[in-house]
């Protein structure tokens, strides 16, 4: 086997007395865009804060590179559904975010952040604050801002959840292309079976709490794909079988909860 | 032509309330000794210049040192409160206590230990100030997004540019809503400092001598210099709450200088670069 980009191995959580993670072991190759989708509370986030660093894990290890980098932070770019834009820091300084705390920004930062925002269609944007920007400009930014902290494995965790289904769409055409340009490692969360199959080359399905890695599809379709893909016979047959797979997982959490009845908003 | 409409209309509000007040002393046949007309406090404003003027400008060094020193004391003390848990238990209820002790009575004492000269209106000034800049800022501080913390911390972002570049930024638009609150209680403490006792006389002391001696008109003119001094402050910091937060009112940053051209070698300070 090659040297993975990525390799999360045996790794589980436990929060207290409750167990958020079981055992979980994924391994991601270079340049690959690999999604994972699972019922709401499998601990798809807690895998991502141990793959970030954010938090030790109880048990396991995260190798990146083949180095081992458990519980240490800074060697991912991390995008979360929330854009988190700093209103006071304009398009430019918020994409040189990385850069900033690690110090200082310098020239070449900005400019880098101006040759991307121009590149990805935000040139006349460099300049403005976050809130004058739409919902999917500023994902976008939130994307670049990623991107500018250069490191090849990116964690998304549901960045375009909170966008309108048609800026979605675009942006999922937009994602691919930046991933073709820049070669990097997607990791990508989702709920949404579609997006995760039109993106990926692999979806990982997670099962219920404690969540772990139940099955992995292969998503043998060619690039670049377009949206002509998401009604086509092949897409139809493997999104029937992974929201088979989903389903059942989904049926298992919901037996597992409590007070379904009482919990009602 | 909004913005003249912004000015004028407060203005003409305050034109017809003067207007109301004189037709009131009219009408209801007020004595002068207990409702001055506001023509016998523009006299009085004009003729009393000469005591007038100093006073006032005691009272705004009173006001404006009272103010720094309020602002920065309780700046500080919010930093240090946000960063251990143990200070801000420690210190939250001594916090309150110092704003549940009657203002006037610590006045008195203040007399004792720091004599009738500047220093106990400073101090009794900035005791007013600081207790809303060391509220709000907390809040801002302790507000931040766990996200936003989250994300700067898997960059690998060590706690004190969190502090910097997170934290400290969300303490402004908090921090000026104190301020203007501040503005106008801190008028009210350097006044009942010159009311305690005085050698430095400013408008307050002006006032009360003015009502020992039932000269309403005198006590008048006083009240509109301390308003006029309060409106100035708040205006003021509005002011520079506009200038320091363009973010809000903006979107895009005020340049100082026309905008830099792509291809110039010359590196662009700004702000994090320049900061500390």
């Amino acid at each position: 086997m090659p040297c993975m980009k990525l390799q999360v191995e045996e790794v589980s959580q436990v929060f207290g007395s409750t167990a958020a993670l079981a055992p979980t072991s994924l391994a991601v190759a270079e340049g690959e865009f690999i999604s994972i989708v699972g019922p709401s509370g499998c601990g798809k986030s807690t895998l991502f804060n141990v793959v970030s660093g954010l938090i030790r894990p109880t048990t396991g290890r995260v190798l990146i590179d083949g180095i081992h980098v458990t519980g240490e932070t800074g060697h991912v770019g991390y995008m979360l559904q929330k854009d988190l834009l700093l209103p006071w820091r304009t398009v430019t300084e918020n994409i040189v975010l990385g850069a900033a705390l690690h110090g200082r920004v310098r020239r070449r930062d900005r400019d880098e952040a101006r040759a991307l925002a121009t590149r990805y269609g935000l040139a006349e944007f460099v300049d403005h604050f976050p809130h004058a920007l739409s919902g999917g400009m500023r994902q976008r930014v939130a994307l670049m801002r990623t991107l500018a902290f250069h490191k090849d494995l990116m964690l998304l965790d549901e960045p375009f959840g909170a966008l309108d289904s048609q800026t979605r769409l675009r942006m999922q055409q937009w994602l691919l292309q930046v991933w073709g340009d820049l070669h990097r490692t997607i990791v990508f969360i989702t709920h949404d079976v579609d997006e995760a199959i039109f993106l990926s080359d692999r979806v990982a399905v997670m099962s219920a709490r404690p969540g772990s890695v139940r099955e992995v599809f292969t998503i043998d379709l060619p690039r670049p794909r377009g949206f002509e893909l998401l009604t086509s016979d092949v897409f139809t047959e493997i999104k029937r079988r992974v929201l088979e797979l989903l389903y059942t997982e989904t049926i298992q959490a919901l037996a597992s909860e409590p007070d379904v009845v009482g919990s009602g908003a | 032509m909004r913005k003249v409409a912004q000015v004028a209309l407060p203005l003409a509000i305050v034109a017809a309330l003067f207007v109301l007040w004189d037709i009131a002393i009219r009408v209801f046949d007020i004595p002068s000794y207990v409702v001055p007309t506001p023509r016998a406090v523009a006299t009085t404003l004009k003729d009393d210049w000469s005591v007038l003027q100093p006073a006032m400008l005691t009272t705004i060094k009173e006001f404006v040192l009272g103010f720094a020193v309020g602002v920065a004391f309780g700046f500080g003390l919010a930093v240090l409160m946000a960063h251990s848990r143990v200070v801000n238990r420690g210190l939250y209820p001594l916090l309150i206590a110092s704003q549940a002790v009657p203002v006037i009575a610590i006045a008195a004492a203040l007399t004792i230990w720091l004599g009738f000269g500047l220093t106990p209106k400073i101090v009794i000034v900035a005791l007013i100030v600081f207790f809303p800049v060391v509220v709000n800022v907390l809040d801002g501080l302790t507000n931040v997004d766990t996200d936003l913390v989250n994300l700067a911390r898997a960059m690998g972002a060590k706690p004190f540019r969190i502090f910097v570049h997170m934290r400290l930024p969300a303490t402004l638009t908090p921090l000026f809503s104190a301020l203007k609150l501040a503005a106008t209680f801190a008028v009210t403490g350097a006044v009942l400092g010159e009311w305690v006792a005085s050698i430095t006389p400013g408008l307050g002391t002006y006032l009360l001598e003015q009502n020992s001696r039932l000269n309403t008109a005198g006590v008048y003119a006083a009240i509109l210099l301390l308003s006029a001094i309060g409106i100035a402050g708040f205006l003021a910091i509005a002011g520079i709450e506009r200038l320091a937060t363009p973010w809000r009112t903006r979107s895009t940053p005020r340049r100082l200088l026309p905008r830099r051209l792509s291809h110039d070698s010359r590196p662009v300070t700004t702000a994090e670069e320049g900061g500390p």
